[in-house]
């Protein structure tokens, strides 16, 4: 092929795509007009698979309800529609601003939903306050970020402080003695971990061993081998689902097993019983709800299980699913006002799949730190005692 | 000839002019565009002529963001860039001094790794000492005002890789990417030529990193130097041509806005086709888009002999 | 030091490099002969591994049956896309440097297209089995039954490699094209069919790597990139097409990781693998075993 004609045709092909994927524009709605929701999320990247358990599914699955019963009722009256607009952001910081500029500045979307992972939400929420458009993020974890005071962000998980404080009073109730701390080398970690570290001090812990890891790491038993030779009553790992996955099993297989198994996400994953079979058992982590806890819980699950054949995780997803539930109350309260929604999210006290959700500032004060336990095969809530959905076991047996 | 000035001087005017009619998307999405722009220019500038593939620009842009990390608020907004800029090329003047003897895929991959030990290093620092790893920006300049520096940085960028490839540089350069042995029997300072060039290369993309990091509200290591920037770099010059100037330009252009599109218009697809129509792009545009003969006739149809002569 | 912990350290290490290993002698077939630097390498690792982790949840059999399936598809794919794409690409390619570049685009290419059709085939979703997680002990030294399991595999399938190239007609063919391209036309070497089966055997351990890496590891679709980084890391380490050199460098590397990691800290792994791989190439430029 001459160099000419092969440039055209592959011109011919570039601008052919570029003018079909213009030509392909959604077709008209009737009725009421569709009440606009946009968002960016990690399809690919290595956010993705995070994204895609925790965060995107509810999304899916939520639009899906409230369009089979007809749309929402905002402000009590005529049902509208959701549609949802989505988009990929490529676990890629610059990607996700552009995407929402376009979303809140261009498109002039009725309400945003936010992207997967505290450096992202980051980046967009400074944005979403300066275009006005509340956000509620079920994935943001940082201290750094509630601290920013932005009117319109609204942090629904649990902050650092709780649920390290929640499990140091475990341990303390326990009478726990020396501790092994291991965490990842990046926001997550050391926030964790800088939560962690004071509270074990007042209550008297002795922190025996404390090593990091940065992400990608693929084995961690020489680290694990000297922590066992110290004989801790329990072992803290603030880790990642991979790394959660490597530190049971590479503690499994070096017969490491302190009183107390700790790993914070992942051990939630439903992936996780899967891999580990029954050496699941009597692990714990971060996690905060399962079909137990309530009856609207265990329909949510349920319609979770129906619609993706998939569990949702025992702690974000629900923190996620709640933040659409406290979404939807506002429309319906309020209407689509966005300032109006701000308003009525600071000040309301909500009920949801994860208990009742009251905000302070930028963050959800109701909700208590938590801990997660394996028993039978379900992640129960054991802690604190009012919210459990069973008893805590302790001290874990040997790995099964 | 005037009429070509004439449009020139348009397209100049509406480029810098953006952010004063443009949605915040666009701008947005403009300054992505001149930001992968500089980016493969000014690495065009070294990897280009001597043919060795450099993996170190996500080192030299995360240096640069950290350069406003740390001097946001407390120095002039100009001399952050200068100065993201300047600590990025101090780095490679560092390790060029050791590194630039390498060549072929052990120079690619050793830059390759030689960012990631930035990365690794920054991380472990600032963990140490701040018992952190990330850093909150605030008081940050408007959208544009870091368009507008992005632009100036790529309009940079273009004078400076034109004005090397017509130097004694540019030619000394070419010389050591025909045959580098030859080039040094002839008199080049091999070593000199490449180390100015490399410089010249991660000072941009320091100055582009200083400019971009506030975009971002929060940097932390692995957004910043995130390896995916200098694959992307890598992708656009080279698709472009990096031969001749127009080639990462284009690249630039044709990549962002191509890829932007497809990613709004097939939120699950777009990657296929885009890696689709790389593959074919490589399969049937053997010198880039810059070789594509109407783009040639369009940009220069009466200097083109003139410039086939002097292409060495 | 305790001589068990030693001993353990060094278990690890040896181990962790054999892993590497295989994935890196599959790139440096590949780059060494025909100077195509695949940079979607790790992806035909995902492949490899997203094959086994399904024949194996959809029957409950052992995941070493199915290590040649995913071999021998990484290899038929290999086969085919050699004879569409890489042959054309070398036809056209005015000189090895430039069909370097080149290939390292077309892989880019490869990249974006595998990594998302396995995102909408299987989600992005970390998935996983458990299989021989048991561990054995040796006089203070414990090792997992699956991890030891792969580097036995590693071991066979590397010296079977080696001693193809060392005695068979074919192995000697290839070192011959490894060293001089044009002396080995010149002598009557079949580079037309070998080319071929030389890249698709590259594939083919990829797969395999995959296929192994699946019984320990989770899988998800963007698991590849870190592997090729790696792979990329230990060719260059032990020297470009030089096969044994990759071994070598490949079980250097776990080693220097297991005893950094123990001595330091999990966090300097990385620094201390790039810092030696930096200082190798520094005093060496072509590599450990430079041809």
């Amino acid at each position: 092929m001459s160099r000419t004609f092969s440039g055209c045709l592959v011109w011919t092909m570039a601008v052919a795509t570029t003018v079909a994927t213009f030509a392909l524009a959604p077709a008209a709605r009737a009725d009421e007009p569709p009440i606009k929701i946009g968002y960016a999320i990690s399809r690919t990247g290595p956010f993705a698979p995070g994204a895609q358990v925790t965060q995107e599914p509810n999304y899916l699955l939520w639009a899906d309800q409230v369009n089979a019963a007809g749309g929402i009722a905002v402000k009590g009256g005529k049902k509208r529609k959701v549609e949802l607009i989505g988009y990929d952001d490529r676990s890629d910081v610059e990607t996700t601003v552009r995407t929402y500029e376009k979303l809140m500045g261009s498109d002039k979307v009725d309400l945003i939903l936010p992207p997967w992972g505290s450096s992202t939400n980051f980046a967009v929420a400074p944005l979403a306050n300066k275009y006005g458009y509340p956000m509620l993020a079920p994935t943001a974890l940082s201290r750094k970020l509630v601290d920013m005071k932005l009117p319109y962000f609204f942090a629904v998980l649990q902050q650092p402080d709780r649920m390290m404080g929640a499990l140091v009073d475990f341990l303390a109730d326990k009478k726990v003695k020396t501790v092994a701390v291991v965490y990842m080398d990046d926001l997550f970690g050391l926030e964790n971990v800088n939560a962690l570290l004071p509270l074990l001090k007042a209550k008297g812990i002795e922190v025996a061993e404390k090593k990091s890891y940065p992400l990608g790491v693929k084995d961690l038993s020489p680290t694990l081998k000297a922590i066992k030779a110290k004989n801790v009553d329990a072992f803290l790992g603030i880790t990642y689902p991979p790394d959660t996955i490597l530190v049971s099993k590479q503690s499994k297989e070096i017969g490491f097993a302190p009183k107390v198994f700790y790993s914070s996400v992942g051990t939630a994953f439903p992936l996780y019983k899967e891999v580990m079979g029954s050496a699941a058992e009597d692990v714990m982590g971060m996690g905060s709800w399962n079909a137990k806890s309530s009856p609207a819980a265990k329909a949510y699950f349920q319609a979770h299980v129906k619609k993706f054949s998939k569990e949702p995780d025992r702690w974000a997803s629900g923190h996620a699913w709640a933040a659409l539930q406290i979404l939807q109350q506002a429309i319906e309260k309020v209407g689509l006002d966005r300032k109006a929604i701000r308003d009525y999210v600071a000040t309301t006290e909500f009920q949801t799949v994860v208990g009742p959700i009251r905000f302070q500032g930028s963050e959800n004060i109701t909700t208590p730190g938590t801990i997660g336990q394996w028993e039978k095969g379900e992640f129960e809530v054991v802690w604190p005692k009012d919210r459990a959905t069973a008893a805590p076991v302790f001290p874990k047996p040997a790995w099964k | 000839m005037i009429a070509r000035r004439l449009v020139g001087a348009l397209a100049a005017v509406a480029i810098f002019a953006l952010p004063l009619y443009g949605s915040p998307f666009a701008v947005a999405l403009g300054l992505a565009c001149l930001m992968y722009a500089t980016l493969a220019t000014s690495w065009s500038i070294f990897s280009g002529p001597t043919r060795t593939l450099s993996l170190a620009t996500s080192a030299f842009f995360g240096l640069g963001a950290y350069c406003t990390a740390f001097a946001l608020g407390s120095l002039p907004w100009p001399l952050i860039i200068f100065l993201g800029g300047s600590v990025a090329a101090a780095f490679a003047a560092l390790i060029g001094l050791v590194v630039l003897r390498l060549r072929g895929a052990y120079f690619a991959v050793l830059t390759f790794g030689l960012g990631e030990v930035v990365r690794h290093a920054v991380t472990y620092i600032e963990k140490s000492q701040s018992g952190t790893v990330g850093r909150v920006l605030t008081d940050t300049p408007p959208a544009g005002t870091v368009y507008i520096t992005v632009a100036v940085l790529a309009a940079l960028a273009a004078v400076a890789y034109r004005t090397v490839a017509r130097s004694d540089l540019g030619f000394a350069l070419r010389g050591i990417g025909a045959d580098e042995e030859r080039a040094a029997t002839l008199g080049v300072h091999v070593r000199r030529a490449k180390l100015a060039a490399f410089c010249l290369t991660a000072w941009f993309a320091g100055a582009v990193g200083a400019a971009a990091a506030v975009r971002w509200t929060y940097i932390d290591p692995s957004s910043v130097f995130n390896p995916f920037i200098v694959f992307q770099t890598v992708l656009i010059a080279m698709v472009g041509g990096p031969a001749k100037l127009r080639g990462p330009i284009l690249g630039a252009l044709i990549f962002s806005l191509l890829a932007e599109l497809l990613r709004l218009r097939l939120p699950y697809l777009y990657m296929i086709v885009l890696g689709v129509l790389l593959i074919l792009s490589v399969l049937f545009l053997p010198e880039g888009l810059a070789g594509v003969r109407w783009i040639d006739r369009l940009l220069a149809p009466r200097r083109r002999a003139r410039a086939e002569a002097s292409h060495v | 030091m305790d001589p068990s912990l030693f001993a353990d350290l060094a278990v690890a290490g040896l181990i962790t490099g054999g892993i590497y290993a295989l994935i890196a002698i599959g790139l440096n077939l590949q780059y060494g002969l025909l100077r195509i630097m695949n940079i979607a390498h790790g992806e035909f690792l995902m492949v490899g591994a997203y094959l086994t982790y399904a024949l194996r949840t959809a029957t409950g059999a052992s995941p070493l049956w199915f290590l040649p399936v995913s071999a021998g598809a990484m290899f038929l794919l290999g086969l085919a896309l050699h004879r569409l794409v890489f042959r054309r690409l070398a036809a056209t390619s005015a000189s090895p440097e430039v069909l370097e570049e080149r290939s390292l685009l077309v892989g880019f290419g490869l990249m974006f297209v595998m990594q998302n059709v396995a995102l909408l085939i299987w989600g992005a979703d970390l998935r996983g089995y458990d299989y021989l997680s048991d561990p054995i002990q040796y006089h203070g030294v414990v090792v997992t039954a699956n991890r030891l399991l792969v580097f036995g595999v590693v071991v066979t399938i590397s010296a079977a490699l080696m001693i193809a190239l060392r005695t068979t007609m074919a192995g000697k063919a290839v070192r011959g094209m490894l060293q001089s391209p044009l002396g080995a036309l010149l002598v009557g070497v079949d580079t037309r069919r070998l080319h071929p089966i030389c890249f698709a055997l590259g594939l083919a351990m990829a797969g395999a790597a995959g296929s192994l890496l699946s019984m320990i590891f989770e899988v998800s679709p963007s698991m590849g990139e870190s592997y090729t980084v790696t792979a990329l890391i230990v060719i260059t380490l032990g020297g470009l097409g030089h096969i044994a050199g990759s071994f070598v460098g490949a079980l250097v590397l776990g080693l220097v990781e297991s005893f950094g990691m123990y001595f330091t800290s999990p966090s300097l792994k990385v620094l201390l693998s790039y810092g030696v791989f930096v200082l190798v190439l520094l005093i060496r430029p072509r590599g450990l075993f430079a041809r």
